[in-house]
């Protein structure tokens, strides 16, 4: 399983923790918050669709709103892989910080 | 709620709706306006984002625009690969850009824009035509026979200049107007926007107290106050009655200082008479009728004038000139030279840009080898190459705007005020347009340039598992080079002449000493000033008030100042030999002065005696001084000195020449006549109610401003003050048009010698860098470091040569064209021409020796070991 990209790391996270409802702008704001980065929605879906090609978050559509001008969401939640390659990945590092002190130490 | 959607974010949602599949649209557009409170930047924002990221990617068959999209993309992504190229190309294409076009903001509404009144080539100016070709106003009396008997004309209006005061609450105010015939809006076809205009009763001596405002001066004096119509108000002391006020967009390209207008009321007074020019005439001529016909029908009334009024006439016809060429006739030479020198300039950035790009090109031929074997076609490389020119072309124009966007205004602050249309010099959509149309020809030269040898070797390319080798192309950017030395020639040659000739106009002898001079107008009109003895009173008082400050040596008051910008001349006529036709007397420029204006001026008194008090007192008998040009050309082989002169007319008192002078240049420091004609103040007819004050100090003259100014203001608060100036400023003001024209050609030749300076620079520099095995073979086999310099050396001075030679050339077959702005020096000038060649000379040896030395180090080991 190769490793995933910062981008694709964060937009995961972000999706995780919006839990329900993971559309364009919580996710965006999540991601704002936490991580400080103002990504745009266009980053942001474009990684989510590559997420999607790779079937690491799986996607469905909302219902449509009036405060939306009628229009539908795209919701996304993590799959079973996603979780899976997330780990991986952290794995992963973890393993290349053992020993040095980076502050990824396993704990 | 969609309808009251703003219209930036209906353009953002239109926009992401017609490029992104469907559903994807249909959640972003849902993102934007769910969160549309975060403004409009942040939605463009992320419409171009998502644009940008989410568009899908071409498929064959997909339409140009997708395809164009994808290059544009592959493009920028290139772009921002090698910063330094985009960095270097973007700015280079921004100056050149900017400055094209600021210039051709200018020159659209001065040159090309059609006048902003109804059928504007019905307009024309009409003067008497001298013998010599040159015009003068007309008369009074002439204009109202003319506009009388034309029947090519529908109508027209004469125009005198009228610089009345505005006085009471007390904040006198000198405003710049015109006194015109009642006929003059109506001649130009625009009506006032608030009142009416003037109407024929009006337009009668004595009948005559109505004006009329300008939009400006309406708003700042009178608050733009609309019940002023009707109302009167305090001109010269006298009431007058504001008819009406033209509208804020009313162009007056007549006179563009012109703030207040009044009836003219000029029919059978004195001054109305033939010889009295002091008038210009406006008309507008009958429509389909030819300007040619309008010249003939009008030479044939003045034929019949001279005529019935022989003695009355020196012009021996009219002079018709449409109001749009007349307009432009002082500014059109430096505005088209102008023009030329910052398209040069464009042609050497885009030269530049393209040699940058084939360099590039050579290193990138690899890549579209890569992609003609992966079948990529020609068309489709070569719209990818197109793309990525107007990417290029497109940032380099949005430099180039906000770089004309800054510099814009700079520029107009330092056009004269004269130039009409001035108001009317902004970014609009004729600079927006001309700018686009300059980035698309960009764009297809930059994309045309390095595809023009793709082709047959490609496929080689690949095959030879090494880079191409650039031949053709070193041979397009070696001519490219040449090509920019050569216009960079030209423009320093231009440059330098202009330089040259302002160094010999500043060096000419103006016949005073400005040094140590300041100048100033004051006025004395009003109730208090009706008798001329009240004036010279004032006159008197002011000067010994003056002279009273501590630092002033003298001071002195005259009509006029030499490169005042004043015309004001008196025929000059010897009563021992008066022409048939008195108009053909020699004329003189007319000083009345006081008596120390030659000693505070330091013009010397060559012959005879100056002025003395005792002259200002006696009016019996009448005296008066001449510059020697005008005492050669009334008695060229004879002193002039005891003779007897009348000035204006045969019937004037005559007086007695006491002393001669030298010639001062009064009209400019290039003016070729200088007949001037010194009078002491009491000894003329009238007296001038606005005067010249000439203070000399023993300092610095500006110091004394101030105070000048209080112990005037003490004398009468009424009266206002104003063009305060030294007299070195009125000289440099009078150069100040060839100044500006030499800056901004200064400026564009010097961009134009740096940038052919990069170019010789870029060209040796990659050159070096391909040769570097040549190079190292060379040592090896013995070559010294100084051989291998001189070769790199050798390399770089035969473009700059070959350049220099070219560039000369262009310089004699277009330097003439600049001639009537150059003075003292002619245009094949050898001094500037031997300067631009030792300095491109020199520039471009130290550019070349940085390659060179970098190239004498080549170590031959590690050179021919890295093969």
């Amino acid at each position: 399983m190769t490793m995933l990209g910062e981008l694709e790391q964060i937009v995961l996270l972000a999706v995780l923790r919006v839990g329900r409802d993971a559309y364009g702008v919580p996710v965006h704001d999540e991601i704002q918050t936490r991580a400080g980065r103002d990504l745009t929605l266009g980053t942001i879906y474009k990684t989510l669709n590559r997420l999607e090609e790779k079937g690491l978050v799986a996607s469905h559509v909302g219902e449509p709103t009036p405060e939306r001008g009628g229009r539908r969401t795209r919701c996304y939640v993590v799959s079973a892989a996603g979780k899976r390659s997330l780990e991986a990945t952290f794995k992963t590092l973890r393993r290349m910080a053992t020993g040095l002190d980076v502050g990824l130490e396993p704990t | 709620m969609m309808n009251h959607t703003p219209l930036t974010m209906r353009m953002c949602i239109r926009l992401l709706e017609r490029w992104l599949a469907p559903d994807l649209a249909d959640h972003v557009t849902g993102d934007l306006i769910e969160q549309r409170e975060r403004g409009i930047l942040w939605m463009l924002g992320e419409t171009l984002s998502a644009l940008w990221h989410l568009h899908a990617r071409p498929q064959p068959g997909d339409g140009f625009v997708h395809t164009f999209l994808a290059d544009l993309r592959i493009a920028a992504r290139l772009l921002r690969r090698s910063p330094a190229f985009a960095i270097v190309s973007v700015i280079t294409l921004g100056l050149a850009i900017g400055a094209t076009t600021a210039i051709f903001s200018v020159i659209e509404p001065v040159l090309l824009r059609p006048l902003p009144y109804p059928s504007p080539e019905q307009l024309t100016f009409v003067w008497e035509r001298n013998r010599d070709g040159t015009r003068e106003n007309v008369g009074f009396a002439t204009f109202h026979d003319l506009a009388e008997q034309s029947k090519t004309i529908e109508r027209s209006a004469a125009i005198g200049s009228w610089e009345p005061t505005l006085s009471g609450n007390n904040n006198p105010e000198r405003v710049s107007g015109d006194r015109v015939s009642w006929t003059y809006f109506r001649t130009l076809g625009v009506k006032p926007a608030l009142g009416r205009d003037f109407v024929a009763e009006e337009d009668v001596p004595g009948h005559n107290q109505f004006v009329i405002l300008s939009d400006g001066l309406w708003r700042r004096r009178f608050g733009a106050d609309s019940s002023i119509i009707g109302k009167p108000i305090a001109i010269d002391g006298n009431p007058m009655t504001v008819v009406g006020v033209m509208p804020a967009s009313f162009d007056n390209v007549a006179s563009p200082t012109a703030q207040i207008w009044r009836a003219l009321g000029y029919l059978n007074q004195p001054f109305a008479c033939r010889t009295c020019h002091h008038l210009r005439m406006i008309a507008r001529i009958r429509p389909n009728v030819s300007m040619a016909a309008v010249q003939l029908e009008l030479d044939q009334i003045h034929a019949r004038l001279e005529k019935e009024y022989p003695k009355d006439y020196a012009s021996i016809g009219a002079k018709v000139v449409s109001v749009q060429d007349e307009m432009t006739r002082d500014m059109r030479p430096a505005l088209l030279a102008l023009s030329a020198a910052v398209f040069l300039v464009l042609l050497i950035a885009v030269a530049n840009v393209v040699s940058l790009q084939l360099a590039r090109a050579i290193r990138r031929g690899e890549e579209f080898a890569v992609r003609e074997a992966l079948g990529a076609g020609r068309s489709r490389l070569l719209q990818q190459l197109l793309t990525e020119g107007l990417l290029l072309a497109a940032l380099g124009g949005i430099v180039g705007l906000g770089i004309a966007y800054l510099s814009l205004p700079l520029l107009v602050a330092r056009l004269p005020v004269e130039l009409p249309r001035l108001s009317a010099i902004h970014l609009n959509t004729a600079s927006l347009a001309a700018t686009t149309g300059v980035v698309l020809a960009l764009a297809i030269v930059m994309g045309l340039a390095p595809s023009r040898r793709r082709g047959a070797d490609l496929g080689s390319a690949l095959r030879s598992g090494r880079r191409l080798s650039g031949g053709s192309h070193h041979a397009t950017r070696a001519s490219l080079v040449v090509a920019e030395v050569a216009l960079a020639v030209m423009l320093l040659v231009s440059a330098g002449l202009m330089g040259r000739s302002l160094v010999r106009l500043l060096g000419v002898n103006a016949g005073f000493d400005a040094t140590h001079l300041l100048t100033l107008e004051i006025n004395s009109t009003g109730a208090n000033y009706r008798t001329n003895e009240s004036i010279y009173a004032y006159h008197d008082r002011v000067r010994e008030a003056v002279g009273a400050i501590p630092g002033v040596k003298s001071v002195a008051v005259s009509n006029q100042i030499p490169l005042g910008g004043n015309v004001d001349m008196y025929g000059v006529i010897d009563p021992d030999n008066v022409p048939a036709n008195p108009e053909l007397a020699p004329a003189g420029d007319r000083y009345t002065v006081s008596t120390n204006y030659l000693a505070t001026m330091r013009i010397p008194v060559l012959a005879g005696r100056g002025f003395v008090p005792t002259d200002a007192m006696d009016t019996t008998n009448k005296i008066a001084l001449v510059s020697t040009a005008l005492a050669h050309r009334l008695w060229p082989n004879e002193s002039a000195l005891g003779k007897r002169i009348r000035i204006g007319a045969p019937e004037a008192p005559a007086r007695t020449i006491v002393g001669v002078t030298g010639n001062v240049r009064h009209r400019g420091l290039d003016a070729t006549t200088t007949q001037q004609l010194y009078i002491p103040e009491r000894q003329l007819f009238f007296a001038d109610n606005q005067e010249i004050l000439i203070v000399r100090a023993e300092g610095d003259p500006a110091a004394l401003a101030g105070s000048v100014r209080q112990a005037i203001a003490a004398i009468d608060p009424t009266q206002p003050i104003i063009k305060i100036a030294t007299m070195d400023q009125v000289v440099a003001a009078s150069t100040s048009q060839r100044r500006l024209a030499l800056v901004l050609f200064g400026a564009f030749a010097t961009a134009a010698l740096l940038l052919a300076i990069a170019g010789i620079y870029g060209v040796l520099a990659g050159s070096v860098a391909e040769r570097t095995r040549e190079i190292g073979v060379r040592s090896a086999l013995g070559a010294t470091p100084s051989d291998i310099v001189a070769l790199v050396v050798g390399q770089g001075g035969r473009l700059a040569v070959v350049g220099i030679v070219l560039g000369l050339a262009g310089s004699f077959a277009l330097t003439r064209y600049l001639q009537s702005m150059l003075f003292g020096v002619a245009p094949n000038d050898p001094v500037t021409l031997v300067g631009v060649c030792a300095l491109l000379g020199g520039v471009t040896l130290a550019a070349c020796l940085i390659p060179a030395v970098r190239a004498a180090r080549v170590d031959p080991s590690m050179a021919l070991r890295s093969e």
